[in-house]
């Protein structure tokens, strides 16, 4: 008799969690979407190289799971996962915008540092050597961007608020995480890219026009402007 | 030839009778696009439509009589910067009353559409076929005009001719900062950090990736400084005023301020989006600008005449300028030695440069003739519908 | 090698001067029919989606649109559009009962006057009669998902869904 509940508890756990790995995948546009203002410039101002790339895609991500984590296993405590919807939400997400600008700016600065303590060069230059380039960003970078609330987060949030207990909340948006990793595995790519001064300078504006937009969004909601038309 | 002091150096008149023989195509041309401009044309529009053919012809002209191109093409640019505001806010007003484009009419997909926006529109319309602009593909009435489809399929014409040239003969935004940078004889600021003219590229990827994520053309709801001589979304709440806010600080400090400091066309060099998407289009151009490295000495007065900084001092040692050249001719003029040339892809550089130069010309004064002329006579009638 | 390249160069640049020619008469009616074909439409939360149902009332109807669902991380909400038309008919005050759904039941009970004015300010009020739709009270044209507002001979009222 013990085989059948075991084959049951097996189609179980493969249909909750196959759930979670094709919401995943289905989100994956949009998490790319979401996370992409912040990853792409910063990727872009890390060293060219597949290797180191994908180490700060790593990091980042891995980072981005804790944050994904962390912020599920609150609210799952706290019984709040199926009130996400609720406008209080839009308070937190303001906040966490305005801090998630405040670490693009720093993050902008510090590789401006970085490139200047880089080795002189009348032409193009290029990231300085490794001494000098101690730039943590990319794990508080996917920490913030992880617990920002993302359309598709919500998502996995009000469904894995019916698991059972918090362990299985947890994994169920721990297979989801990884059904959006999926999508993001190609931009380890951009370690192809070569990194000049050109490269890095865009990158440095581009967080700092990133930052002044999740600026304005993030105030504009706390002082209670209705975003949108 | 004979010299003429008033000319750059290096530069010598052409025959009179030689100029006009090079002109008649033009002149032709000009003639045909006479008739294009205007559907049964008013008689403002008439005279309009004839002030603005005689002065391409003429502007050509002097092209071929000095073998300057730069001041002449100046003149052409900031006419139609110009002038497009006042017939198109004037097109506004008579529509709709306001330069704010109502809630209305963009459910009514009647807002023309505009050429900047469209590197960003790429992306959500690749994946997902949906064109992220309030306006009609095909003719919706008002003031969607011709419809997107329409001007996509100019832009890409003209960007198949002119590529990069589209910043120095197509776009009717430009000449108004070029207007303005002409007028101070000299820069009070000379030093400019020429890390600067990445901002277009940094611009563009955020835009883009703005636009991809909240299916919306993030530029013309949040940067874009034309908005302020063209139409913007009409504000409905505080946010909407911020947008505002930001279009007419970003004119006045890159449109008018800074070029006014500068003598450079500051906007297109560090900020327009869509110029840096055009000069991806340098890539495949036929025509482009060298430097003839035995004859440059280098006196560097190319660069500094360059409006938007597309020299710099290892670009010249390359014999060539950077990507985000926009053959306007700045460089080419203000060379003594002739060393900076006119060139098309494959053949030497300096041999027969003039030649390049005409074949350049040819196509981009077609291209201004029948674009920036119809702008300039639109402009130019709706002034003297007050008086004939 | 140089002078077949420097051929192909000057051949080229012949080519383009032949293109300016060509655009007007050729190239940018060719280029616009190929833009049109390639199948492409206006984001929904502009033109409110396609038509799927009209719904006769005395002296007019009501066009039912699709829900628009929004794309990305859009800042507006799922929603969808009805259009009363033609809006010179309309009673100087509308109140009607509308299935969306088309399940023959009435799902939102929508409210608005109708200024003689054709650029009066209008307002609505939807009341709820099914969780899946919410309720409107005095709204007028703030967001692309919840609005009223005149568009040539027609009233568009776009309700917002329950997420």
């Amino acid at each position: 008799m013990a085989l059948p509940v075991i084959d049951c508890w097996i189609v179980a756990a493969v249909s909750v969690f196959g759930e979670a790995f094709v919401l995943g995948l289905a989100s994956g546009p949009a998490c790319i979407a979401s996370c992409g203002p912040v990853l792409v410039p910063s990727l872009l101002a890390e060293r060219s190289g597949l290797k180191l790339n994908s180490r700060y895609l790593a990091l980042f991500l891995a980072a981005r799971l804790a944050g994904y984590l962390l912020f599920a296993a609150t609210a799952w405590a706290a019984g709040a996962l199926l009130t996400f919807a609720a406008p209080k939400r839009a308070f937190l997400f303001a906040l966490i915008h305005i801090l998630l600008a405040c670490v693009l700016l720093r993050f902008a600065h510090a590789v401006g540092r970085a490139c200047a303590h880089g080795p002189a060069a009348t032409q193009l230059v290029t990231i300085g050597a490794p001494r000098n380039h101690a730039i943590p960003g990319a794990a508080v970078l996917g920490f913030l961007t992880g617990v920002s609330l993302c359309p598709p987060f919500v998502a996995a949030g009000v469904r894995a608020a019916e698991m059972a207990s918090v362990a299985a909340a947890l994994l169920f948006f721990g297979v989801f995480f990884v059904g959006t990793t999926v999508w993001f595995v190609p931009l380890a790519g951009m370690g192809w890219i070569k990194r000049n001064e050109a490269v890095i300078t865009v990158a440095r504006m581009a967080m700092v026009l990133i930052a002044l937009y999740y600026l304005v969004i993030g105030l504009s909601t706390l002082i209670g402007i209705r975003y949108g038309y | 030839m004979a010299t003429n002091a008033s000319l750059p150096l290096g530069r010598e008149f052409r025959g009179t009778g030689k100029s006009l023989l090079l002109t008649l195509p033009i002149a032709i041309w000009s003639a045909l696009m006479f008739t294009g401009w205007f559907r049964h044309p008013n008689r403002a529009e008439q005279i309009g439509g004839g002030i603005t053919a005689t002065f391409m012809i003429a502007l050509f002209f002097m092209m071929m009589r000095t073998s300057a191109t730069y001041r002449w093409r100046r003149w052409f640019f900031v006419a139609m910067g110009l002038l497009f505001p006042v017939g198109f806010i004037h097109n506004v007003m008579v529509m709709r009353g306001t330069m704010g484009i109502p809630i209305e009419e963009m459910i009514a997909g009647r807002t023309p559409f505009c050429y900047l926006p469209i590197p960003m529109l790429i992306l959500p319309a690749a994946l997902t076929k949906t064109v992220v602009f309030p306006g009609s593909i095909l003719p919706g009435g008002g003031m969607s005009g011709a419809g997107m489809a329409a001007m996509a399929g100019l832009w890409l014409a003209m960007t198949i001719v002119v590529g990069k040239g589209w910043c120095s003969y197509v776009c009717f935004f430009g000449g108004i900062e070029e207007g303005v940078a002409a007028v101070p004889s000299k820069a009070e600021i000379r030093k400019i950090d020429p890390r600067w003219r990445y901002g277009p590229w940094a611009v563009l990827l955020v835009m883009v990736l703005m636009s991809l994520a909240l299916f919306e053309p993030a530029y013309c709801m949040w940067l874009c400084p034309f908005k302020a001589v063209s139409e913007y979304v009409a504000a409905r709440n505080t946010l909407g005023l911020v947008q505002n806010g930001i279009f007419v600080v970003a004119f006045g400090a890159l449109v008018i301020v800074l070029p006014w400091l500068t003598k450079k066309r500051t906007q297109c060099s560090f900020l327009c989006p869509f110029g840096a998407f055009q000069s991806i289009f340098n890539k495949t151009s036929v025509f482009d600008i060298k430097i003839d490295r035995e004859r440059c000495v280098p006196c560097v007065l190319c660069q500094k005449s360059c409006p938007t900084l597309s020299l710099n001092d290892e670009s010249i040692g390359k014999g060539e300028t950077l990507m985000s050249c926009m053959k306007c001719g700045a460089c080419v003029d203000s060379c003594p030695r002739d060393a900076v040339v006119w060139h098309i892809r494959g053949t030497e550089v300096a041999v027969k440069p003039e030649r390049a130069r005409l074949m350049f010309l040819y196509a981009a004064w077609a291209m201004a003739i029948m674009f920036g002329g119809s702008i300039i006579a639109q402009g130019l009638a709706t002034i003297l519908h007050v008086v004939v | 090698m140089k002078l077949p390249i420097a051929k192909f160069g000057y051949t080229a640049a012949g080519l383009t001067v032949l293109a300016a020619v060509l655009v007007p008469f050729v190239l940018l009616g060719a280029f616009t029919k190929g833009f049109a074909s390639l199948g492409l439409h206006v984001s929904e939360t502009y033109n409110g989606g396609p038509m799927v149902r009209t719904v006769q009332m005395a002296g007019y109807a009501i066009d039912i649109h699709r829900p628009v669902a929004p794309h990305m991380l859009q800042p507006e909400r799922p929603f969808v559009q009805l259009d009363w038309k033609p809006a010179g008919t309309l009673p100087p005050r509308v109140s009607d009962l509308v299935d969306i759904d088309g399940d023959g039941v009435p799902d939102v009970h929508v409210m608005f006057d109708v200024p003689e004015d054709p650029k009066g300010q209008l307002r609505v009020n939807v009341e709820s009669l099914n969780p899946r739709y919410e309720a409107m009270h005095n709204v007028g044209k703030l967001k692309f998902s919840e609005l009223i507002v005149r568009v040539d001979d027609a009233v568009l009222v776009r309700v917002p869904l329950t997420p």
